[in-house]
């Protein structure tokens, strides 16, 4: 049986070895969300691309399954510890373990940042300004979108309002609750998109089933991974992607500058690639985790980490999850999760007595997640747990997704204990401030407010967070960032970083697409310095200007007309 | 041998010796297994043939307290014995094989000795509370000393409650038992759920409208055993801790 | 003599109309029957045609137009509007440009029924799961059905104008092919409003496409409305009279305007419903595209009126000389 990814698509073979004295140019750790774009589009360009994934290699038929009990391998699940006044779970909420990464299992909600969440200290005072503007990144959003490719409305009309290349999908029973309430409380909504999911076949991935086992990992190939989208691309262009490749630290030469990682083999086995630069894309946790678990001479506390900002500023959304009984039934297992939403409080409202916004989102958890959430909404055990749960079918769920500000004290840290590599592992600290709690309680009460609107007899929520991001934040200033605003560590002039971690602040928006279109951006920038990268260190900062010819096939002629 | 006590019906009559609770009488997930694909059939249908059957993590008297605890948790005195779902085995081969979820609170120790504690501690309640162990107590009785686990207010107090957050330690414990019993076909048949969908995924996403192969919903009024402290109770707020927070990922 | 309905529609709007009126139906009914009707129907076409072209275009708008070859039907739709429109003031425009549009626009909805078939097999599970994929996949006969109005526009660029009833030119025809000897020709047949039995086979095919849609889409919908299940119902009825009128002229001046009457109502009903659906969708009509991108088709129970336009426009015919 050949190597499958979805029914249609199989992993090219061979795919390209590269000998770890052999140095390649580029050694990606991760290959996830971002860095399936980077080692596609690097490859493309004719570098010589290694990524290194510490899970497995997924075969979509093998190894996925329409189950979500079976399904528990996708996620990141070594041991990390979690702290602070409002402790992250971590675990199935988080990174993948795997190639694709987390986008194996998103919800492919794919909304873009708006323009003023790049702005938000100038405009808000608090937070931090982005080295970028939206403009900077809307070419990278559109041509992304394009990728993936994105099924939306027509019309996206909050931000800078834009459509889709897509057409949207239809609505399921959480949806049409969504949009009930929202129409009934005189607030727009969109419904079936924006997600990465897709509305009509595309090249060799068919249109969506609506079966609803997207955070399962999509075995039809129609919710976008890079492990569909880029990944075939980059090994078709002579990327290797090596998965079972735990990297345990970078090493820095004498002069200041990288020359390889330093990786365990699924047999245990320590190697050394070489490599003339290294991009870490390994999320907002591991990346910190990997600079700290780097520490070496002359850079004490952690690679790249003068500035001390390293691990800091770490962000999660506010996720709370709104349930809401109904007397008809809803079915909310069908139709993908993610499929209908408003942005309707995202942007900082004077009246209200906190800063920046949320967003409100469709969720259809499955019979375990849904459990879980009785027995942290309701308290429910026993009989009343048993009795919950028959009326499974009466439930919709919407789910919270408010931006919570980076603040200092949330951070990425190395504990004492070690995992089976023998690698310190991440001690994550999480605490909410006063502006955040203030956010979360009017969001909630909002959301609840949908709920009732739609008609729910009975409306629960339960506290959760979503979506890590920061802790290797960029910026122009090298003494509160880690990161220039291509990726360049300030530090060390061929390390670059480029996943979620270098977010400065979140948004309201998913952020997977957002960290994918930062990922193009940043290969734009390693392909126009060309070799400086590897032989200078001077940093030219001048833009890339935008590659349209380095996407996967399929890319363009196709998808509807865009009206904006 | 563990208790029993039966929910009933408004009108009379137990509900006991069920194939099937729920409203949705003669559903089959199973049944429709040919439409799923290889893998997922085989693990599903390894997860309802091939329940472990020997405890391996857990010691026979843990695995017996524990039975008892998981009796009241996550009740199944209406299923027939045949249609009962494994709930320990499922515990017990997790923590033998040590699969983490991929993550520790900093103030819990690691999940297998917060259950070794945690199974402990009920049992020392029980005796300390009514002289008798935890699997020698009626129902009613173990469902008071859950019930004080499940409110954050320990009763008696026991001194791994200093060790390890109540709260952390019943929302690891119901996590499992819920994992184990709803992820199993029998209990998507008493919810109506749809199980596993591919090859062959939905034709009829709103209105709540069944697949031609789902079953419409029959509902019938129940009631949890008389004595019973594990009903919902409708006008209640749940516990409140201010870092109590779910674990699933849903977005 | 045998009932002919043109007859007795001629003669009940004698009786019963005042002047002006009686004498057009008159005339419409001799226009129909000898075949002079080209404008009329080339504005017909016209119509069909944009509307046939908005229902595709949304359509393939829901399909994201992941396939440029998507695009043809829409733009097909465009020119036979026109060529249509340019039938209607001038004959040479029917004869040609209609006639070639027509014949494109049909291969193109061969082409697309091809593309449609392939689009179900490539879904998961494929045709070992015909139920779900036909539903859920592209609708397979919709290309077949949007190739009505290039169906009516072929027929329509082979008539005769209006005004060649009553003139010079067109009397001596009329007398030729009247009392000419021999076999007569389709061409000729359809000149002379001869295609009655041909007109129901076509009905016949046109009621199986639009009432299998309608079939597995309110089935996708349960059938949570009694009324979804007329056009399923009529569907045999009007291929029974469709497949009897091609056998007996009797049959079809009777049973089959009154089906095809039946199913015309049905449509115009079902338009409503639909309308109404859309209308009570969560958004209703703040969500106008969304809500008529998948809300009920809108479209869908007129193609289905269509085919009881098709049926009365047979039994308003002369048969097939033979």
């Amino acid at each position: 049986m050949p190597h499958r990814l979805g029914p249609m698509q199989t992993l090219p073979s061979p795919m390209q070895r590269f000998a770890d004295s052999d140095p390649v140019d580029y050694c990606i750790v991760g290959a996830g969300s971002a860095g399936g774009v980077l080692a596609q589009r690097l490859a493309r360009a004719g570098f010589r691309v290694v990524a290194l994934e510490a899970g497995p290699f997924w075969d979509t038929e093998k190894d996925w399954v329409s189950d979500e009990k079976g399904s528990h391998e996708l996620y990141w699940n070594d041991l990390r510890i979690t702290g602070g006044t409002h402790p992250l779970a971590l675990g199935s909420n988080n990174s993948g373990k795997g190639v694709g990464g987390g986008s194996v299992h998103w919800a492919a909600f794919t909304p873009r940042l708006h323009p003023s969440d790049f702005r938000v200290y100038t405009q808000d005072g608090v937070g931090a300004d982005w080295p970028i503007s939206y403009w900077d990144l809307k070419p990278y959003y559109e041509l992304l979108e394009r990728e993936l490719p994105v099924a939306g409305p027509a019309w996206f009309p909050w931000g800078d309002p834009h459509g889709h290349p897509y057409g949207p999908h239809p609505l399921g029973g959480v949806g049409d609750v969504l949009v009930r309430g929202c129409t009934k409380l005189g607030l727009r909504s969109v419904a079936g998109g924006p997600v990465g999911i897709l509305s009509a076949s595309h090249g060799d991935r068919p249109h969506c089933i609506y079966r609803g086992f997207c955070l399962q990992g999509c075995k039809v190939g129609a919710k976008a991974s890079t492990l569909i989208t880029h990944v075939p691309d980059a090994i078709r262009h002579g990327a290797e992607i090596r998965a079972h490749a735990m990297v345990a630290r970078i090493n820095l030469r004498n002069d200041g500058r990288v020359d390889g990682v330093v990786y365990i083999d699924r047999e245990g086995k320590e190697h050394f690639q070489r490599a003339r630069a290294v991009i870490v894309s390994a999320y907002s946790i591991e990346t910190p985790r990997l600079l700290l678990n780097s520490a070496c001479t002359g850079h004490r506390h952690g690679l790249a980490n003068s500035s001390g900002t390293v691990g800091k500023y770490l962000m999660a959304q506010a996720g709370n999850v709104v349930a809401g009984r109904f007397d008809q039934l809803i079915r909310l297992y069908k139709a993908p999760p993610a499929h209908a939403l408003t942005e309707e409080f995202y942007e900082t409202d004077k009246s209200r007595d906190f800063a920046r916004g949320f967003a409100v989102q469709t969720v259809g958890p499955l019979p375990v997640a849904f459990a879980k959430q009785m027995v942290a909404a309701m308290g429910a055990w026993g009989w009343g747990l048993r009795r919950v749960m028959m009326d499974y079918n009466h439930w919709a769920a919407f789910g919270v997704l408010g931006e919570i500000l980076p603040w200092q004290d949330n951070c990425v840290e190395l504990a004492e204990e070690k995992d089976q590599y023998g690698l310190q592992v991440a001690k994550v600290t999480f605490n909410l401030h006063d502006n955040d709690k203030k956010l979360i309680e009017f969001a909630k009460n909002k959301v609840m407010e949908i709920m009732s609107a739609a008609g729910a007899k009975h409306v629960v929520q339960e506290a959760r967070f979503a979506h890590l991001v920061g802790a290797a934040r960029m910026g122009n200033d090298p003494s509160t960032s880690v990161v220039d605003k291509f990726g360049r560590t300030h530090d060390i002039p061929n390390l670059f970083v480029c996943d979620g971690s270098i977010l400065p602040t979140q948004g309201s928006a998913n952020p997977g697409l957002t960290i994918q279109a930062l990922a193009a951006r940043t290969a734009d920038y390693l392909i126009k310095q060309g070799e400086n990268i590897f032989f200078s260190n001077r940093r030219d900062l001048s833009e890339p200007g935008i590659r349209y010819d380095l996407s996967p096939p399929y890319t363009h002629f196709r998808g509807n007309p865009r009206i904006a | 041998m563990s208790r029993k006590s039966f929910p009933y019906k408004p009108s009379g009559g137990d509900l006991r010796d069920l194939e099937q609770p729920g409203y949705y009488a003669g559903y089959s997930t199973l049944a429709q297994k040919k439409h799923w694909e290889a893998a997922t059939r085989e693990l599903v249908t390894h997860r309802v043939d091939k329940t472990p059957s020997t405890i391996r993590f857990f010691s026979q008297e843990e695995a017996d307290v524990l039975t008892a605890i998981i009796d009241r948790l996550m009740p199944q005195d209406d299923r027939a014995s045949m249609r009962t779902i494994s709930v320990l085995p499922v515990i017990d081969e997790r923590l033998f094989t040590n699969s983490l979820n991929g993550f520790r609170y900093e103030d819990m120790p690691s999940d297998r000795e917060a259950y070794r504690l945690g199974i402990n501690a009920i049992n020392e309640m029980a005796l300390s509370r009514f002289d008798q162990s935890f699997i020698g107590l009626p129902v009613h009785r173990q469902e008071l000393i859950l019930k004080s686990l499940h409110d954050g207010k320990p009763d008696p107090e026991h001194p791994t409650w200093q060790r390890m957050p109540v709260h952390r330690f019943w929302a690891l414990l119901m996590e499992d038992c819920v994992t184990a019993y709803y992820s199993h076909p029998w209990a998507w048949d008493e919810i109506g759920f749809g199980g596993p969908a591919y090859p062959r995924g939905y034709m009829r996403l709103e209105h709540g409208l069944p697949e031609p192969w789902e079953k419409d919903e029959q509902r019938y009024e129940w009631n949890a055993p008389a004595d019973s402290l594990s009903e919902l109770d409708e006008e209640g707020a749940p516990p409140e801790h201010s870092s109590l927070h779910g674990h699933g990922g849903t977005h | 003599m045998s009932f002919i309905l043109t007859t007795a529609l001629e003669r009940s709007a004698n009786r019963s109309l005042p002047e002006p009126l009686s004498g057009a139906v008159t005339t419409a009914l001799e226009h129909l029957r000898k075949g002079c009707f080209q404008r009329s129907l080339c504005l017909v076409v016209s119509a069909t045609s944009v509307a046939s072209g908005l229902e595709v275009g949304y359509e393939h708008y829901k399909g994201s137009y992941s396939n440029p070859v998507m695009y043809t039907p829409v733009a097909l739709s465009a020119a036979l509007a026109g060529a249509g429109l340019l039938g209607f003031f001038s004959g040479v425009a029917a004869r040609t440009l209609l006639r070639w549009i027509s014949v494109i626009t049909l291969a193109d909805g061969i082409i697309g029924f091809f593309f449609h078939i392939r689009g179900v097999a490539r879904k998961p599970g494929g045709w070992k799961l015909p139920v779900t994929n036909i539903v859920m996949g592209p609708p397979i006969f919709a290309p077949l059905l949007f190739g009505t109005s290039a169906y009516l526009g072929l027929m329509a660029s082979y008539l005769r104008r209006e005004e060649d009833l009553h003139s010079v030119a067109g009397r001596v025809h009329n007398a030729i092919s009247e009392f000419a000897p021999g076999k007569a020709d389709w061409r000729t047949n359809l000149r002379y409003g001869r295609f009655q039995k041909h007109l129901s086979s076509v009905t016949v095919l046109w009621a199986f496409f639009s009432g299998f849609e309608a079939l597995y889409s309110h089935y996708k919908a349960n059938f949570r409305y009694k009324a979804q299940w007329s056009p399923v119902l009529l569907t045999p009825l009007v291929m029974a009279a469709g497949i009897g009128a091609v056998k007996s002229r009797r049959i079809a001046n009777t049973a089959l305007p009154a089906a095809s009457a039946l199913a015309l109502a049905d449509g115009a009903i079902g338009f409503y419903y639909h309308v109404r659906g859309i209308t009570r969708r969560p958004g209703g009509v703040k969500k106008p595209l969304y809500n008529t991108l998948y809300g009920p088709p809108v479209f869908a129970p007129l193609l289905f009126a269509a085919c009881g336009f098709l049926g009365l426009m047979a039994s308003l015919l002369r048969r097939e000389k033979k």
